[in-house]
């Protein structure tokens, strides 16, 4: 199962993990994202690049000052985020709109740090919006998580978005 | 379709049935994007011979593809066999464009290279210099901008730019090196009219202490031409709406400053104002060196280019029908600007406007709701109004155009649905007036 060959993680911290993103997705789910904060390292990384669509024989070279991001975060720019859906002002999320995640595909893998663990998985976000149309959003995720005293928290978020266009007006929801 | 009923410059009236109307939809497909220049990529994204970059003139799909003497052609993407799309990747390299139904492969230059078969399916009879790739009319830049235009008689680019050149250049030419766009393209559909986001970016300062309180509450860093968080006050005085320039037109602050007034993070980009500020005066005069360059502007090339020097976003909607548009956003940069610049420009840009752009994501469903409520029986027999300070403008020394002090002020907008009647009521372009109204005053008149 796993690429590196190297010992499997224990059946204990595979559930741990596994567990870890269910409580996450419901976390978001309920807007709670104080107790989201709660999950990251001091010093986690976010982040979400641009889609391209190239043929693949391709060569041209890569984007000179970078391809662009659609998140690129720490814990400051996360608050910043969670400071604007606090507001009050934010009018497309009032009333709130219906936001159900489903996490899949969970795949842990051993990080060269002893005390991390590498999580691959698969996010779906389904939002029945104010408009009453519902679009969803689909994300493969690759995650670095930590062990700390009170229990895994995410140290680095690779997310890749399933979109080469964005079907929605918005990303006011965290993957 | 006669549309002198539709919009009313004089009192600020528009109806909207010109948001959801599929009849005068394809009228604008034909008499707006089918004769207007278009923008099709800024030359920094096809820089090497057999670049190319696929964009879209109204709904009709072009690649546009540098040449190998350096020039720039564009091409309907579509297969002069059977129609098939020939080009299906967002931008790249290559030497040649094979259709993927039948095999037929098209030069770079255009003309039809290869077909399979060619000798024993076609007898040798198919006239290949006849069925080269079909090229759009006209295709020119200015400083790095380069447009497409259907028509066959178009005035020249930089006739048609007029004097809307004096805000391009703010950005074009303030600095010797030129400019880029950066990063992959940032697409989102909307369920909009194209004309709503126009609107909103070219003269609605009225939406940003409102619409964005959430965001401005969450990035502002310095003061912006007086707007306040929640609309409870403006100071007219720190912006211009300048209009009349043949449907283009610019909403700017005046304080040099304040584009990076929505940057966290703004020093690195002051300091770099600070330093460079006597050349650009020395390149563009007073009034843009020190009043423009560096402040919060928002530039319409009619009818779907827009660009804000200073959040450093630049964009074009494509329609797709009367109630959708895809939006296409690049970051925008000075190439002198050290690379730490360009990349806290381009993350800055991404922060605030785009996928998840907190501004950004506060217009989508204001515009989608405007459109939703223009389509039904009752509704699209009404009217939508922007009629705010109405007659309150006229010249002003240094600045081409019409000009209404102050941000927040609809002027803007009634000039661009001035606009849109003028191309939709006339058959042709000797139909269209020029207005590039009041040409700059000459510089040196200011101080004395
Ligand atoms: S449609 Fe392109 S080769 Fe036939
Ligand atoms: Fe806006």
């Amino acid at each position: 199962m796993l690429e590196s060959g190297v010992a499997p993680m224990s059946t204990e911290s595979v559930t741990g993990l596994t567990q870890r993103l269910y409580h996450e997705a419901r976390l978001l789910d309920a807007e709670r994202f104080e107790d989201w904060l709660e999950c990251m390292c001091n010093d986690v990384t976010y982040r979400m690049e641009l889609k391209r669509r190239r043929f693949r024989a391709d060569r041209s070279p890569p984007a000179a000052v970078g391809v662009g991001v659609v998140f690129n975060e720490n814990l400051a720019r996360l608050k910043l985020r969670i400071d604007r859906l606090r507001s009050g002002f934010v009018w497309a999320e009032d009333p709130p709109n219906f936001v159900r995640r489903v996490v899949s595909n969970v795949e842990v893998e051993r990080a060269d740090a002893e005390n991390e663990a590498i999580v691959h998985s698969v996010i779906v976000i389904h939002r029945n919006r104010i408009d009453g149309l519902t679009r969803v959003l689909t994300a493969g995720r690759s995650d670095r998580w930590r062990m700390h005293a009170d229990g895994w928290k995410l140290a680095a978020r690779e997310i890749a978005l399933d979109h080469a266009v964005l079907p929605d007006s918005n990303i006011n929801v965290f993957f | 379709m006669d549309v002198s009923g539709l919009v009313d410059t004089a009192t600020g009236r528009q109806s909207r049935a010109i948001y959801s109307s599929e009849e005068l939809y394809r009228q604008e497909l034909e008499r707006i994007f089918g004769r207007c220049w278009l923008f099709l990529v800024h030359t920094s994204q096809i820089p090497e011979a057999g670049d190319y970059f696929r964009t879209f003139m109204g709904e009709d799909d072009v690649i546009v593809i540098r040449q190998k003497d350096g020039t720039i052609k564009a091409f309907l993407n579509s297969c002069t066999h059977r129609g098939n799309r020939i080009c299906r990747s967002d931008r790249g390299n290559a030497k040649a464009f094979t259709c993927n139904y039948h095999g037929w492969s098209f030069a770079p230059d255009g003309s039809l290279s290869a077909v399979p078969l060619e000798k024993e399916a076609y007898f040798g009879e198919l006239d290949r210099s006849r069925l080269g790739l079909v090229p759009v009319a006209h295709v020119a830049e200015y400083k790095g901008l380069v447009f497409g235009c259907f028509d066959a008689d178009p005035p020249s680019l930089e006739d048609y730019l007029g004097d809307a050149k004096f805000f391009l250049d703010v950005w074009l030419d303030a600095m010797p090196g030129g400019t880029s766009l950066v990063g992959e393209t940032q697409k989102m559909v909307l369920a909009s009219n194209w004309k709503l986001p126009v609107e909103n970016v070219c003269g609605d300062g009225y939406h940003l202490g409102w619409a964005h309180a959430g965001a401005m509450r969450a990035v502002q860093s310095l003061d912006l031409a007086g707007l306040s968080v929640g609309n409870s006050s403006t100071d007219l005085d720190g912006g211009l709406s300048v209009a009349g320039l043949n449907g283009h037109m610019a909403l700017t602050s005046l304080d040099g400053v304040s584009g990076y007034a929505f940057y966290p993070k703004p020093k690195p980009m002051l300091d770099y104002l600070e330093f460079n500020r006597p050349q650009v005066i020395e390149r563009l005069g007073k009034v843009r060196g020190e009043q423009l360059w560096g402040s919060q502007i928002n530039i319409t090339i009619f009818p779907n280019l827009q660009f804000l020097p200073g959040l450093n976003w630049f964009r074009v909607y494509h329609p797709k029908g009367p109630g959708q548009i895809e939006q296409w956003t690049w970051a925008m940069v000075e190439n002198d600007m050290p690379a730490e610049i360009q990349a806290a420009i381009l993350d800055n840009q991404c922060l605030t406007f785009g996928l998840a752009g907190l501004f950004d994501n506060d217009d989508g469903d204001n515009l989608a709701a405007c459109t939703e409520q223009s389509r039904g029986w009752r509704t699209a027999q009404m009217d939508v109004f922007t009629n705010m300070a109405l007659n309150r403008s006229g010249p002003r020394e240094g600045f081409p155009g019409d000009i209404a002090a102050g941000l927040v002020s609809e002027h803007n907008q009634r000039y661009f649905y001035r606009r849109w009647q003028e191309h939709m009521q006339a058959d042709n372009w000797a139909g269209v007036p020029t207005y590039n109204i009041n040409s700059v005053v000459a510089e040196e008149t200011i101080d004395a």
